[in-house]
């Protein structure tokens, strides 16, 4: 039961923790006793500041790092005993570094690396020029790789990590030094993989707008620990009672010191104060605050939450994730 | 097997192609094979050329020469892939990475041949010097290679867990050029130092060689006296020490997280 329940997951990481230890024998707990799981054909958004152990969860998932302890089965293979087939379910791109041969041309390169995940012949040649022409890089296959722009580098690094045709792709800052335009580009190649081929994609980006945009379900870690993992529409619900947007005349004399962080705009002679407030209670204070300050209101209306301004509240004040998660699980055993 | 050969043909094309791609880089290395030769071996001969001697240094040279470019290559590359990523991408493939280090040191083996070839003819033209081309002399070449495979997976191993090797690398090649009998044979060393000459990676290798394509040896009589059977063992044991040097650090830089670093 365990077995099949595993299988029907693209991905599930079991109690996973990594303790990195320093020169001086100093421990740092990078990932505390995560778990979590991932359903396929979705885009999974890893959010979290720096330092809260994503990429260290990442290279886990690839097999790049040991855990410490805890298990990570990829499409029901365990990472650690049957690497070889583990590796075979996922392509990655990961986070700061080039992921090519840039002395290599773009055709090279895919030659390259699906030959290294075993494809030949007719069939990584058709697949090669398929990505190729969806990605507009097929005028220039023959060119290296050092010619061309970041966004163009960054779409042969995801082509890469396509050749093999894996069923789950991991990408790592995918957008990280990208324009808009190029960022966009990328942004709806990842949606198409989704929709068209019914890929899994774990994403990890400080690019909120973007993880808005494009994850189902996101999960949140904060110094080593998941602090939130719910599906997004439900993690917006939870604070769409808690948004709120106050408006007034004239400019706050000083900072809104003991209340959660708030947007501030100056526009004039108004000033608008906009984010999550954890409950009436703290929505009254504020307002009892300005008030003091002699700063007439103008308006308070209720906002539909982004996901940065959950984000950021969510890092704050966290969200009960146990609940969330047990009830996921019970669902996905009981459509299986 | 065809998994295998596929992941040596894969490295091979790569190689050949980074190669075309720093060929004025190939072309200058050329250079600095003839040229080092020519400096050693005058100041050595006290000013004189004489083709007699000289075909038992070339010989001893060209086998250090293609330990140098594989020791100094084998380090530098592994950086230059951890720099740009592509490190981490080989070590996400199906296939295993002893095998992909295997089949890049196949790779790099085409290569320097091709360097070493150009500068070797091209010497043994303008000095006159004869070495015969025996068949028996190419498996004497590939144990001694196969032996070096073994140091340079124990030098790629100390390259992952400590990054920057190139130092080492540096020592270790040089160490070989006048501690190997490469240029001087390792009969006309003090005892002393001939027995440490013995332990390294491609001192008995230039020996064997050298009595088989020099001296006219058969490998059967090479085998009788000793000297192939210790080039086989000695071979045997870098391998099998290089291979649990390198896992070992395998296994350390993936526990410390620093597989990708350089």
């Amino acid at each position: 039961m365990k077995q099949s329940f595993e299988k029907c997951l693209a991905i599930r990481i079991e109690d996973l923790s990594k303790v990195y230890t320093g020169a001086n024998r100093e421990t740092v707990l990078a990932v505390d006793h995560l778990t979590l799981s991932v359903a396929p054909g979705q885009v999974f958004g890893f959010l979290g500041t720096n330092g809260a152990g994503k990429t260290t969860t990442i290279k886990m998932l690839c097999g790049l790092i040991t855990p410490t302890s805890g298990r990570i089965c990829i499409n029901g293979y365990n990472v650690q005993h049957e690497h070889h087939q583990a590796m075979c379910q996922i392509g990655a791109v990961l986070e700061g570094t080039r992921n090519v041969y840039w002395r290599l041309s773009a055709w090279e390169n895919l030659m390259y690396f699906g030959r290294l995940k075993g494809r030949t012949g007719r069939i990584l040649k058709s697949h090669a020029e398929r990505l190729l022409r969806d990605l507009e890089l097929w005028e220039r296959r023959n060119d290296a790789i050092r010619t061309f722009s970041r966004g163009m580098q960054q779409k042969v690094a995801i082509a890469c990590a396509l050749i093999s045709d894996p069923p789950i792709v991991l990408l790592d800052e995918p957008t990280l030094g990208l324009d808009i335009q190029a960022a966009q580009t990328v942004k709806s190649w990842i949606e198409r993989l989704v929709r068209e081929e019914r890929k899994t994609v774990i994403l990890t980006t400080h690019q909120l707008d973007i993880a808005q945009d494009l994850c189902e379900h996101v999960a949140i870690m904060r110094k080593g620990q998941l602090i939130s993992n719910q599906p997004l529409s439900e993690l917006l619900h939870l604070f769409q009672q808690d948004c709120y947007q106050i408006r007034v005349r004239g400019h706050l004399a000083q900072p809104l010191a003991h209340f959660p962080p708030l947007t501030t705009e100056v526009e004039g002679e108004t000033t608008t104060l906009s984010g999550l407030f954890a409950d009436q209670d703290e929505l009254h204070s504020i307002l009892t605050a300005l008030h003091c300050w002699d700063l007439p209101l103008l308006s308070v209306s209720k906002q539909e939450p982004n996901l940065e301004k959950v984000f950021m509240h969510v890092l704050d004040n966290g969200v009960a994730i146990n609940r969330e998660e047990k009830k996921r699980e019970a669902s996905l055993i009981s459509r299986k | 097997m065809k998994r295998a050969l596929l992941a040596v043909s894969n490295e091979i094309r790569k190689r050949l192609l980074i190669m075309w791609d720093y060929r004025f880089n190939v072309f200058t290395q050329v250079v600095t094979v003839s040229f080092i030769f020519v400096g050693a071996s005058f100041f050595i001969e006290g000013g004189q050329l004489d083709p007699g001697p000289l075909a038992s240094m070339l010989l001893g040279y060209l086998v250090w020469f293609y330990a140098r470019i594989i020791i100094m290559n084998t380090s530098s590359d592994l950086m230059t892939e951890a720099q740009a990523g592509t490190l981490e991408q080989m070590y996400m493939s199906s296939t295993s990475t002893s095998l992909l280090l295997l089949g890049r040191l196949i790779a790099l083996l085409i290569s320097t041949t091709m360097i070493v070839l150009i500068p070797a003819t091209f010497l043994a033209l303008l000095l006159g010097i004869r070495i015969p081309l025996r068949w028996e002399g190419l498996p004497v070449l590939l144990i001694t290679l196969a032996g070096l495979f073994g140091f340079t997976l124990a030098l790629s191993g100390i390259a992952l867990v400590f990054k920057q090797v190139d130092a080492l690398a540096d020592l270790v090649q040089n160490a070989l050029l006048f501690l190997t009998g490469t240029l001087l044979p390792v009969s006309r060393f003090p005892v002393w130092l001939a027995d440490i000459a013995r332990i390294l990676p491609i001192t008995q290798g230039i020996i064997v060689l050298r009595q088989i394509m020099l001296e006219n040896t058969s490998l059967t009589a090479s085998w009788s006296n000793g000297s192939l059977i210790w080039l086989v063992v000695h071979s045997a044991i870098y391998v099998c020490t290089g291979l649990i040097i390198f896992k070992w650090c395998e296994r350390m830089a993936k526990q410390q997280g620093s597989l990708g670093h350089y």
